[in-house]
């Protein structure tokens, strides 16, 4: 079966939407339908179009075709406002949240309580606020700001927002990315809850087990067509990674045999108060050490600290032989040590500019030949890495914004490449990114440690960092609580010790 | 979806000679609305009118193309590196021009220091900087205007006729800005700091992140603009035969507006200086044009600011269509 047959309209139709980006069809004659009452995962690699047509729906384009139909009736989703008047709520993965202003005012801006119609009313602000935080099973204080309180908390305050405005389709586009394990649990508790009440729930997700957990339908997509829509009982994991990636997949990490070389990297007892503390660490050429650690261990810290983007408060670092001084991206860069960002999108690309670009923008001192530019050089660089790292675009000179997310990704890869670094450190290589591009980065990863050179990996992506690193390093708020190496890798082994379990005190 | 892509392509056409389209049209409405408009004599003068704003606003193109906006400064600038020009005429013609674009050029590098290493908003620093100037050079001067000593032979009698000299059939004044066009060309195109630039307007968080050393290059940035400007005050004040504090006025706004209409995104990171050059030549055909119609400067103003906010609008426009409103 693979349409929802119902007597009553659905509440959701969507019927042979398309949306053209120049140079991309991003949605390709789209049929989607989703239930009172259900939820109803939406799946595809990165670029498939979950993103873009999911935007349509909220009003984000003016300029979509095809035909959308809320309960039955015929919509035009022009804008925000009008997609919010048919009761269409999104919760993105990014925060929305204003972080200076109290909760309350977050909850309810737009619609806050009044008296005689311009005065603030303050307990009516406070009353409707824990109304709305009740419902997303939160105990906070209103009136208290946003930063005050965990990414977890804010985003179910997000959730309580998108619910204030009294949806009944709700989008949520990867929302347990932020969050532990035990917050996803809770955030399932109330999108059941959700469920029950009969709201429709569109959940966008790149997790196989969360969808198989929460999602009652799934529909999947990719490169813009719609594969198919089928009942979550019927299908099995495997066929439904068949259905995303078109194509089946072998095994992922093929065993790779390390043969580390001289030391080129030394970091010896770094500290940065309030991140990280007394932590030493090796590179050896042809290596990869992986850094394990749930989030808010200190690993971004120290990789920033470590490369001279932030400061440092103690410590020596020796990039072959030579010390290097802390505090000083550029020197450590011009020396081999290249950092590449965890946040591509506001500080890793130049999403303004082209693939081209972005790709030589870290070289801006080497395609210089007697202090002029060299267009030749740049284009041939960004034309073996387009190559080398199988990037699609439309063209070099495409806008690296327009791109999907494993494009992205891919491109942020090639600029630190295109570097030829010594000691390249990756701070979650390949977040939110289809299965192919992740295959195409690890291979890229992998040839530059075999190059002779050697590469940090900080990944929350278990099978990744298993799969990949030859040691990982486990740190524990703040502190490197032990080491496993290659032959004791497993998701198992890197899950417990970051939990603080399973290993041995001699170890550490 | 043919229209979205013809559309876009009309853009990108836009993007690379859309100006000069402009800047034709003007001249055939000119040529339509006067017999005089199109002799040689009329075209220098449209030129000879615009040397000035063109210098100021090649400058400024850095500033807003390293995403800073505007030097908002660049009218102080101009009337103090004039000033200092004309109260160092004693001692000889070159050191005195020397010092002039030396004094502007450090006014650039402290702007350059407060907001590429101390984040100061650009704007109200700069506005802040004008506001200061200005009182620093009444205090300084005591409110005076200097005239430079005008006998035959003298420094001060050169320097009054940097403005009149003219090369062959161009006069000094356009040919210096044409020239610095061409360097600004040059320097945005084909060198480290041209891209580097670039980068920086482009996103500056992504810059860092790059190795590039950010502050340094936006302090350039501000030390260019000044520069720029400190040329067009000498000439300004050479052709006013006396410094004062006032010279520059006006040119911050419509350097501004030159650098806009020439397709410099405000948001930085996109733009030639080829469409700077043609965004002033449309100011200065524009400005001949309502002259010749008998419209005054207050209403040629008018014009002028709403030019400007058309042409913000339909950037904005623009990005939002192509989904790049990344702000």
């Amino acid at each position: 079966m693979t349409r929802g047959v119902s007597a009553d309209s659905p509440a959701l139709r969507m019927e042979g939407v398309s949306k053209r980006f120049p140079g991309t069809l991003a949605v390709d004659e789209v049929d989607f339908e989703a239930r009172a009452g259900e939820v109803h995962a939406l799946m595809g690699e990165n670029g498939a179009g979950k993103s873009t047509l999911m935007k349509i729906l909220a009003g984000s384009y003016d300029d979509y075709r095809g035909r959308i139909a809320i309960n039955g009736r015929e919509v035009g989703l022009h804008s925000p406002a009008a997609a919010r008047a048919h009761g269409i709520g999104m919760i993105y993965q990014e925060l929305s949240l204003a972080r200076p202003i109290s909760i309350a005012e977050n909850l309810l801006v737009g619609h806050l309580p009044r008296r005689w119609g311009f005065a603030l009313d303050r307990s009516a602000l406070r009353r409707e606020a824990r109304r709305c935080l009740e419902r997303v099973g939160l105990r906070l204080d209103p009136s208290v700001s946003v930063e005050a309180i965990s990414q977890h908390e804010a985003q179910l305050v997000e959730i309580a927002k998108a619910l204030g405005a009294g949806p009944h389709i709700l989008v949520m586009d990867e929302p347990t990315s932020a969050l532990s394990r035990e917050e996803v649990q809770r955030l399932f508790e109330i999108v059941r809850q959700l469920r029950r009440e009969g709201l429709t729930i569109v959940y966008i997700s790149h997790h196989l087990s969360e969808v198989f957990e929460i999602a009652d339908r799934v529909t999947v997509l990719r490169d813009g067509r719609k594969i198919a829509t089928r009942e979550i009982d019927g299908i099995t994991p495997q066929e439904l990674v068949q259905m995303m990636v078109g194509q089946a997949i072998d095994e992922f990490y093929a065993g790779r045999e390390a043969r580390p070389g001289a030391l080129i990297l030394q970091a010896d007892r770094l500290s940065r108060r309030g991140f990280f503390h007394d932590v030493s660490l090796r590179v050896r050429e042809g290596e990869i050490l992986g850094i394990a650690g749930l989030s808010g261990a200190g690993r971004t810290e120290l990789a920033r600290s470590l490369c001279g983007l932030d400061p440092l408060d103690e410590g020596r670092i020796e990039l072959s032989g030579e010390s290097l001084r802390p505090g000083s991206y550029p020197d450590a860069m011009r020396r081999g040590l290249c950092y590449l960002t965890e946040d591509r999108k506001s500080e890793g690309l130049f999403l303004r500019l082209s693939v081209r670009q972005n790709l030589v923008s870290a070289l801006s001192g080497e395609s210089l030949r007697a202090g002029l530019h060299s267009r030749r050089t740049e284009g041939a660089t960004a034309a073996r890495m387009i190559e080398e790292l199988a990037i699609t675009a439309t063209s070099p000179e495409s806008d690296v914004g327009q791109l999907s997310g494993g494009n992205q990704q891919k491109v942020l890869l090639g600029k630190w490449l295109a570097a030829r670094p010594r000691v390249l450190v990756l701070d979650e290589p390949s977040r939110g990114v289809d299965v192919k591009a992740k295959q195409r980065i690890h291979e890229a990863v992998i040839a530059l440690a075999e190059r002779g050179n050697g590469v940090i990996l900080i990944s929350s992506d278990l099978p990744e960092l298993a799969g990949l690193a030859d040691r990982v390093m486990v740190m524990r708020r703040g502190h490197r609580i032990g080491e496993l190496g290659k032959d004791r890798l497993t998701e198992e082994s890197i899950l417990l010790a970051v939990n603080g379990e399973g290993i041995a005190p001699g170890e550490r | 979806m043919k229209g979205a892509e013809s559309r876009s392509r009309l853009a990108a056409l836009y993007d690379r000679l859309g100006i000069y389209l402009v800047a034709i049209a003007l001249v055939v409405v000119g040529a339509l609305v006067s017999d005089e408009f199109l002799t040689p004599r009329n075209l220098l003068n449209v030129l000879n009118a615009v040397a000035l704003l063109g210098m100021v606003a090649s400058g400024m193109a850095f500033v807003t193309y390293s995403g800073n906006m505007a030097d908002l400064s660049l009218p102080a600038v101009m009337a103090f590196s004039g000033i200092v020009c004309v109260a160092c005429l004693p001692l000889g013609l070159v050191p005195a021009v020397l010092l002039g674009l030396a004094s502007g050029v450090a006014i650039g590098a402290m702007n350059g220091v407060v907001v590429g290493r101390f984040n100061a908003n650009p704007i109200l620093w700069t506005l802040a900087v004008a506001f200061f100037m200005e009182g620093f050079m009444r205090f300084t001067w005591s409110n005076r205007q200097l005239y430079p000593d005008t006998e035959e032979g003298t420094a001060g009698a050169a320097f009054i006729g940097i403005y009149r000299l003219d090369l062959g059939p161009v006069p000094l004044l356009v040919a210096v800005m044409l020239l610095m066009f061409l360097a600004g060309h040059l320097v945005m195109t084909r060198t480290r700091f041209g891209v580097e630039t670039k980068l920086v307007g482009s996103a500056r968080a992504a810059a860092r992140t790059s190795g590039i050393r950010v502050s340094r290059v936006i302090l350039l940035d501000f030390m260019v603009a000044a520069l720029a400007a400190s040329i067009g005050g000498i000439f300004l004040t050479s052709m006013n035969k006396l410094g004062v504090f006032y010279l520059g006025k006006g040119y911050d706004f419509r350097s501004v507006t030159a650098v806009v209409l020439g397709g410099v995104m405000l948001s930085g990171g996109r733009g030639r200086m080829a469409g700077v050059l043609g965004g002033v030549l449309v100011i200065g055909l524009l400005s001949n044009i309502m002259t010749f119609l008998g419209i005054n400067t207050f209403r040629q103003n008018i014009v002028t600011g709403a030019i400007f906010i058309a042409v913000v609008g339909f950037q904005q426009l623009r990005l939002r269509r192509l989904g790049r409103d990344d702000a």
